[in-house]
Formats: C-alpha cells, sequence, structure tokens
C-alpha cells in the first residue's frame, strides 16, 4: 500500500485532480481497498475537511487497515515528495539570482496560471450542477471581488444556503 | 510562531478545495508577508513538482518566509488538523453514514469556493499576463489540461519547456 501511494504522489503534478482516475484504478480495481461509490464518497468527504484532497489516502489506508493504515498512506502520499520539494526549495533560493533562474521564473508563471485555470474548470464541472449551485458560485465571486468578508465566511454562508435550498 | 498560527488556521479554513486561494488571501491581501508575483513563483513550482500541490504549496512559501524550520512546520500544519477531521469522518462513514443535509451543505460550499478560485485567478494573472506570449502560454495550457483533458504532465513537461525556449535570456551584452 506504501508503494501504491507513493507511486500515486509522483504522479500528483500540477493539480490532484488528474490523478483521481489513476488512484481510482488501483484502490478499487487492482486492490480493492475500497469499494467505488466509497472512493467517490471519500472524495468528497476530503474535499470538505481541511487540509489537502490527496487526504483521501487516508480515507482509503483506515478502510484497509484501520488507524496504522490511515497514518501510513498518509506518509508514504506527502513525505517523499515534500522531501523533494524542500529540496528543490532551498537550492532555488539560491540560483535566483542568476539570469537563466530568472528567464525560468519568468517561463513557468503562464504555465502555473493556465494550470491554475484549467483546474478551476475541472472543479467547476463537478461542483456546478445545476442553476442554483451556478448561481451560488457568481455570487461567491462577487462577494470576495468586493471584499464582503473572508472568504471562509463566504464558504459557510453558501453552504447554508444550499443547505436551505437543498443543492 | 506566528507563521505556525497562519498556516494552521489557513489549512484549517480553507475547506472544499481551491487551497491557494485562501493562501493568497491569508499572506498576500490580508498580511502582505508576499508579493503577488512572489506567490505566483512559489504557487507554479509547487505545481511542477510532483507530490499533492496544497503540501507543496506550504513548503515553498514556508520556505520562503523563514528557511527550513517554515517550511517543516508549514507542512504539519496544513495535513495534521485535516488528517484528525478525516479520521473521525471516516469511522463516521464506515459506522453508520452521512446525512442527506450533509450533502445539500457540501454542494453550496464547493459551489462558492469555485466562486472563490476565480477571483483569486483572475488577481494572480495580472502580474503574469504582462505580454502577447504570456498569455498565449497560459490560454495553451489552460486548453491542453481543461477542456481538451490531455495528461497534465506531459502538457507541463512541454509547455515548460517551450515557454523556457521563449523566454530564454539573450546572448550577454
Amino acid at each position: 500500500m506504501a508503494w501504491t501511494f507513493l507511486w500515486l504522489s509522483l504522479l500528483c503534478v500540477g493539480g490532484g485532480v488528474g490523478v483521481i482516475p489513476e488512484m481510482q484504478r488501483q484502490v478499487v480495481l487492482n486492490h480493492q481497498w475500497v469499494t467505488a461509490r466509497e472512493f467517490v464518497d471519500g472524495y468528497t468527504l476530503a474535499q470538505l475537511t481541511p487540509g489537502p484532497n490527496m487526504l483521501i489516502a487516508a480515507f482509503v489506508g483506515y478502510r484497509a487497515h484501520g488507524v496504522p493504515g490511515a497514518l501510513l498512506a498518509t506518509v508514504a502520499m506527502f513525505l517523499p515528495t515534500s522531501v523533494v520539494t524542500v529540496v528543490v526549495a532551498d537550492r532555488w533560493q539560491r540560483w535566483r539570482g542568476h539570469r537563466w533562474a530568472a528567464a525560468v521564473e519568468r517561463a513557468l508563471a503562464p504555465v502555473g496560471m493556465g494550470l491554475m485555470a484549467a483546474g478551476v474548470y475541472t472543479l467547476a464541472q463537478s461542483a456546478l450542477h445545476d442553476t442554483l449551485t451556478a448561481a451560488l458560485a457568481l455570487i461567491a465571486a462577487l462577494a470576495l471581488a468586493v471584499r464582503w468578508g473572508p472568504p471562509m465566511l463566504v464558504v459557510v454562508v453558501a453552504g447554508l444556503a444550499g443547505w436551505l435550498l437543498g443543492a | 510562531m506566528q507563521l505556525t498560527r497562519v498556516f494552521t488556521w489557513t489549512g484549517i479554513l480553507s475547506i472544499g478545495g481551491g487551497r491557494a486561494a485562501f493562501f493568497y488571501e491569508a499572506l498576500v491581501v490580508r498580511r502582505r508577508w508576499l508579493r503577488t508575483e512572489e506567490f505566483v513563483q512559489d504557487y507554479t513550482l509547487a505545481q511542477l513538482l510532483p507530490g499533492p500541490n496544497v503540501s507543496n504549496l506550504a513548503i515553498t512559501l514556508g520556505h520562503r518566509l523563514r528557511g527550513l524550520p517554515g517550511a517543516g512546520w508549514a507542512l504539519l500544519a496544513v495535513i495534521v488538523p485535516g488528517l484528525a477531521v478525516l479520521l473521525v469522518l471516516a469511522t463516521i462513514y464506515f459506522g453508520r453514514g452521512l446525512a442527506p443535509a450533509t450533502v445539500s451543505l457540501m454542494h453550496g460550499m464547493s459551489a462558492a469556493v469555485v466562486g472563490l478560485l476565480l477571483v483569486t485567478s483572475i488577481r494572480l494573472m495580472r502580474p503574469v499576463l504582462v505580454n502577447a506570449r504570456a498569455v498565449v502560454i497560459a490560454v495553451g495550457t489552460f486548453a491542453a489540461v481543461g477542456p481538451l483533458r490531455l495528461n497534465t504532465a506531459l502538457v507541463l513537461l512541454a509547455g515548460a519547456a517551450l515557454s523556457v525556449w521563449l523566454h530564454r535570456p539573450g546572448p550577454r551584452a
């Protein structure tokens, strides 16, 4: 199981959403740690809870082997790639003054922005399934744009509205 | 330590996906610890490196602000609270299931997160998309990964290579 999640964590390039199909194939079909229904519910729960969505690894690990399974899956998912990121971030701080480093930073920023927009697009497709949810998204965007309140408050109010209106 | 507190709160409060939006709000808009350009650099680095984005983003931001200890605390701050909550929810879920009202609540919240992400993306893009070259690269990446559903890792490698080539420094003066 540790190897499976380590493999999946390496595939998480540019947005965790891209790794979901492969994760489903591994944990539902290959290893049968959870059913397809449990996997979808687990992903929704991971979205609802604080922290990265990839904590779904803990959900799957818990189903397979209880709390030790959850901890093992989490460590496999986060620790190795985090070490890589720390090392690269550390090196990068030192290279930053170099002219090629500056060029690379300028070059990568638009790629990152394109990915972010694609992430919004993908999330919108799964989250906005009727007029009500689309309207809530629009109102939330306006509320943040005019600095009506902190983002968390906007999200909670929208949640309550969804609950009252039966989203 | 103030950094750990801010990251923990942001980690806890950023429910429903789209965590980058919450970090941007907390670190750049509210506290002005970073400039938008710096946030964009860290965000892009976090995306390009393998591993879950949110943990990578917390690490790069924490590292920029406080070096190695900052990176370590930022990582723990975003993972541990969520892990605890998710374990409790998993126990309930596999025990007796969730009520339908919870699902409606979740739908409303994830809709709002799409709105938040939209506003944050627009704010982040302003200092980046300053010339036609940057706009073309961003639109191309978006189209390939979003509507066209091409393999993200491949698009990323190709897009990054092409963009670096287009942005290569000129010959030394």
